[in-house]
C-alpha cells in the first residue's frame, strides 16, 4: 500500500471515528464527545490533505481529475469548511451530517480507487485548480446547505410533534439552521456561479468556443437555477423554513445525480476527463 | 464520651404550608434564636435552617437522646407553640442519618422540585448567619462545608439540575430549540393570570428583549404591564400588534378562542414567516389547536409543556439514583472524620504515633553506635519512653481534662493537626480548599 493510500485510509477511519463521537454527543448528556469530534476531524484532515497533496505530487498536477479523486476532494473542502463553522460556532449535530458524508465519500474514493493517471494533454491548463476548486468549494457548501436542511426537518418535526428537547438537545435551533442554511445558499451560488465563468472562459481558450453541450454543463445550470430560483424566493417572497429546506434539499439531490451520473456515465468532457 | 449530631425538622412533606409558616424563623429572628439555641446545656454546635420548604435545627452535643428531648421543645417554644402543636410533623435524624439529610438537602434531593438550585444558597446564607454569632463550631463547619461540596459533585456528575422544572423554564427550553437567542425577541402576554405573569417573567429574565400584555380590559394591561415591565397593547388592535410578536403567551380562557389559525396566518404574512412560538397556559384553552398545522407557528398548550416536564422528571429520577450513591459515599467520608474526632480513638493515635517514632529512632541510634553492653542499651531505651511520656503527659491530660465539653473539639482538631494523626493530614487540606 502507498503511502498515500494509507493517509487516506486512516482520514476514513478519522472521520468514521467523528461521526460516532457526533452521534454520541447529540444523544448523551458528557461533554468529551462533543469535544472530540472537531479533533478527530482535524486529524481526519491533516491526513487527507497529506494523502491528495502526496497523489498530485507524484501525478505532477492537481488530483482532481479522475472520479476517485473528485470524490476525495469534495470531502476534503467539505470536511474544511465544516470545521471553520466549527470554530466559530460549535455546532455538534451539524458534524453528526458533515462526518458521515465525509466518511461516506471517502470510503467510496477508496473503493474506486484507480490511482493517478497522467493527465489529458486538454486539461493540462493553469484554469484546470482554479476551475475545479470554485465548482467544488461551491459542491462542498451546497453539501453544508443540505446537512442544515435536513436538520432543520428533524428539528421542526420534534417541535411540531410537541415531543420535548429531551433526547436530541444539542439540535441547533431553527432559526440557527434557517439562518445557516441562507449563508451557504448566497455563498454557495457565488461559488458555482464563478466556477462556472472559470469553466466558460477555459472552454473558450481551450477550444475557441463558449458553449458547449456538454451533461456536466447543462446540469451545472440547471442547478444553478434551482438555487438562484430558491435564493430569489427566500430575499424577495420570504420563503423561509420548511419549504426552503426542502428545496434545499431537492437541489442537492440534483447536484448528486450530476456529481455521480456524469462521472459514472463518463458522459461529455467533463465524465472523460475524470 | 459521646457525641452527637442531631437534626429537627419539618418540610413539605412533613407538614402542611399552614405549619411550616408557624415555625418559620424571619431574618432578623435568625441571630437572637441561634443564640438562645446555644444557651441551651448540652448544645455545642448549632444551625437554623429555614426556608418556604423547610425549617430545621441541626445541632451537635454530647448526647443524642437529650439532643433529640431539647430541639422540638426549642422549636416550638421559639415560635410560642405547645410541642404537642408540632407533633405528627417533626422528624428526627441522628448522627449519620442527620448527616445524610443534610447532604440529600443540599444537593436538592429533598426539594419539592428535586434539582432546583435555590436551597444550596439559601443553606449557604444560613451557614453564614450561625457562623457569624459563633454557633456553628468545627463539626458544623465541615458538615455544611462538606454538604455544599457533595451538592457541587450531584450537580456536576448527575446533571440533575440540568433540565427544566417548571412550565415557565420548560418553555424557555422549547423556545430555545426555535430560536437562536431570546434576547432580542418580543413576546406578547394575552390575558392576566399567575401562570401566564409567572411565564412572561420568567421569559424576560432569559433576555426576552420586550414584552407585549394585552388584555380585555386595558386597565388591567396597564395594571400587568408596569408589573412586569412590559409594555400594553389594545386588545381591538391585535391584528396591527401580533405581528411584532416572536412568542405568544395565551393565558385568558373564554367561551371562544382568542387566536385562530386566520389571524396567526395574517401575521406569518405581515413576518415573512418568521418563526413564531405560541404557548398556551390557558384551561381551557385559549388558541385553537389547529394552529399548530401552519408552517412556522409552533403551539404548546399545557399539557404538552407538563408532558416535557414529566419526560425531564424521569430522566430526574435516573440522576437522583446516581445522586444518593454519592451522598452515601460522602456520608461515610464524614462519619469516619466525625468518629475520629472522639477523644480516645485521639490519644489512642497520638501514642502510636509517637511510639512508631521512638521505635524507629532507637533503631537507628542503637545502630549507629554499634556494640554496647545490655546496661547502656536499656539506659538508652528508658531514655526514649520517658521522653516520650514526658511529651505526651500534657497533651493528654489536657484532652482527657476537656473531654465532653464544649473546648472538646478544638482541642482534638489541634491535636490532630499538630501530630497529623490519622486521615486528617488529607482532610485538613479539604477542608481549607473548601474555604
Amino acid at each position: 500500500m502507498s503511502a498515500e493510500l494509507a493517509c487516506l485510509r486512516l482520514a476514513v477511519l478519522f472521520y468514521f471515528a467523528a461521526s460516532v463521537a457526533a452521534l454520541l454527543g447529540i444523544a448523551v448528556r458528557r461533554e468529551t464527545p462533543r469535544a472530540v469530534m472537531p479533533r478527530l476531524l482535524g486529524i481526519g484532515l491533516v491526513l487527507h490533505t497529506a494523502a491528495l497533496g502526496l497523489r498530485s505530487a507524484h501525478a505532477g498536477h492537481p488530483a482532481v481529475t479522475t472520479f476517485d479523486e473528485a470524490l476525495s476532494f469534495l470531502a476534503l473542502l467539505l470536511v474544511a469548511i465544516f470545521l471553520v463553522i466549527q470554530f466559530r460556532r460549535p455546532l455538534v449535530a451539524l458534524g453528526a451530517v458533515v462526518s458521515p458524508l465525509a466518511f461516506g465519500l471517502t470510503l467510496a474514493a477508496d473503493a474506486v480507487y484507480a490511482g493517478a493517471r497522467p493527465l489529458p494533454p486538454v486539461l493540462d491548463s493553469v484554469w484546470l485548480p482554479i476551475h475545479v476548486g470554485l465548482a467544488f468549494l461551491g459542491d462542498a457548501v451546497f453539501a453544508l446547505a443540505f446537512s442544515a436542511s435536513l436538520l432543520y426537518l428533524v428539528q421542526e418535526r420534534r417541535l411540531k410533534a410537541h415531543r420535548g428537547p429531551s433526547l436530541l438537545r444539542h439540535l441547533p435551533s431553527l432559526e440557527t439552521l434557517d439562518r445557516l442554511n441562507y449563508a451557504c445558499l448566497v455563498w454557495g451560488l457565488v461559488l458555482l456561479t464563478l466556477g462556472m465563468v472559470t469553466g466558460i472562459i477555459w472552454a473558450h481558450a481551450a477550444w475557441g468556443r463558449f458553449w458547449s453541450s456538454d451533461p456536466k454543463v447543462l446540469f451545472s445550470f440547471l442547478i444553478w437555477g434551482i438555487y438562484a430560483i430558491l435564493l430569489q424566493g427566500r430575499m424577495i417572497a420570504g420563503w423561509r423554513g420548511r419549504w426552503a429546506a426542502t428545496l434545499t434539499i431537492a437541489g442537492f439531490a440534483v447536484l448528486v445525480l450530476s456529481l455521480v451520473g456524469v462521472n459514472v456515465l463518463a458522459l461529455g468532457n467533463h465524465g472523460k476527463a475524470f | 464520651m459521646e457525641r452527637a449530631i442531631v437534626l429537627v425538622g419539618l418540610n413539605h412533606q412533613s407538614a402542611p404550608v399552614a405549619v411550616r409558616e408557624q415555625v418559620a424563623f424571619q431574618n432578623g429572628q435568625l441571630g437572637p434564636a441561634l443564640r438562645r439555641l446555644m444557651d441551651l446545656d448540652g448544645v455545642h454546635e448549632g444551625t437554623i435552617v429555614s426556608t418556604c420548604n423547610r425549617v430545621e435545627v441541626i445541632a451537635c452535643g454530647a448526647d443524642a437522646t437529650r439532643l433529640s428531648g431539647l430541639l422540638p421543645r426549642f422549636l416550638a417554644g421559639e415560635h410560642d407553640l405547645a410541642e404537642a402543636a408540632l407533633a405528627g410533623h417533626l422528624y428526627t435524624h441522628a448522627d449519620r442519618e442527620a448527616v445524610r439529610h443534610l447532604f440529600r438537602v443540599a444537593a436538592s434531593l429533598d426539594s419539592m422540585v428535586v434539582g432546583e438550585p435555590q436551597i444550596l444558597g439559601q443553606l449557604k446564607q444560613h451557614y453564614a448567619a450561625a457562623a457569624e454569632v459563633g454557633a456553628s463550631g468545627r463539626v458544623l463547619h465541615r458538615c455544611f462545608h462538606k454538604s455544599f461540596s457533595v451538592a457541587k459533585r450531584v450537580r456536576s456528575e448527575t446533571g440533575i439540575a440540568e433540565k427544566a422544572v417548571s412550565v415557565a423554564s420548560a418553555a424557555v427550553e422549547l423556545a430555545r430549540g426555535i430560536f437562536d437567542r431570546l434576547a432580542g425577541k418580543s413576546a406578547m402576554l394575552l390575558g392576566a393570570g399567575a401562570m401566564g405573569e409567572l411565564t412572561a417573567r420568567h421569559l424576560l429574565a432569559q433576555g426576552v428583549g420586550s414584552l407585549m400584555v394585552a388584555n380585555r380590559t386595558f386597565e388591567r394591561a396597564i395594571d400587568v404591564a408596569r408589573a412586569l415591565g412590559g409594555m400594553p397593547v389594545p386588545w381591538d388592535g391585535l391584528s396591527r400588534t401580533l405581528p411584532l410578536a416572536d412568542l405568544i403567551i395565551g393565558a385568558a380562557s373564554g367561551d371562544d378562542f382568542l387566536l385562530g389559525p386566520s389571524a396567526l396566518e395574517d401575521a406569518l404574512r405581515e413576518r415573512r414567516r418568521r418563526p413564531i412560538f405560541v404557548i398556551d397556559l390557558a384551561v381551557p384553552r385559549a388558541i385553537d389547536p389547529a394552529v399548530n398545522a401552519l408552517d412556522g407557528v409552533y403551539l404548546y398548550d399545557i399539557d404538552d409543556l407538563e408532558g416535557v416536564i414529566a419526560d425531564n422528571r424521569g430522566s430526574r429520577a435516573a440522576a437522583a439514583a446516581k445522586a444518593e450513591t454519592i451522598v452515601e459515599a460522602e456520608v461515610d467520608a464524614f462519619w469516619g472524620w466525625f468518629t475520629g474526632l472522639d477523644v480516645v480513638p485521639t490519644i489512642v493515635a497520638l501514642r502510636d504515633k509517637l511510639e512508631a517514632l521512638r521505635q524507629r529512632e532507637l533503631e537507628r541510634t542503637l545502630a549507629a553506635l554499634g556494640e554496647l553492653d545490655p546496661k547502656h542499651r536499656q539506659a538508652v531505651e528508658r531514655l526514649s519512653v520517658a521522653l516520650v511520656n514526658k511529651i505526651l503527659h500534657v497533651p493528654v491530660t489536657t484532652l482527657r481534662r476537656h473531654q465532653a465539653d464544649r473546648a472538646e473539639s478544638f482541642y482534638i482538631e489541634a491535636a490532630r493537626r499538630l501530630f497529623r494523626l490519622g486521615s486528617d493530614a488529607d482532610a485538613t487540606d479539604d477542608d481549607d480548599a473548601e474555604e
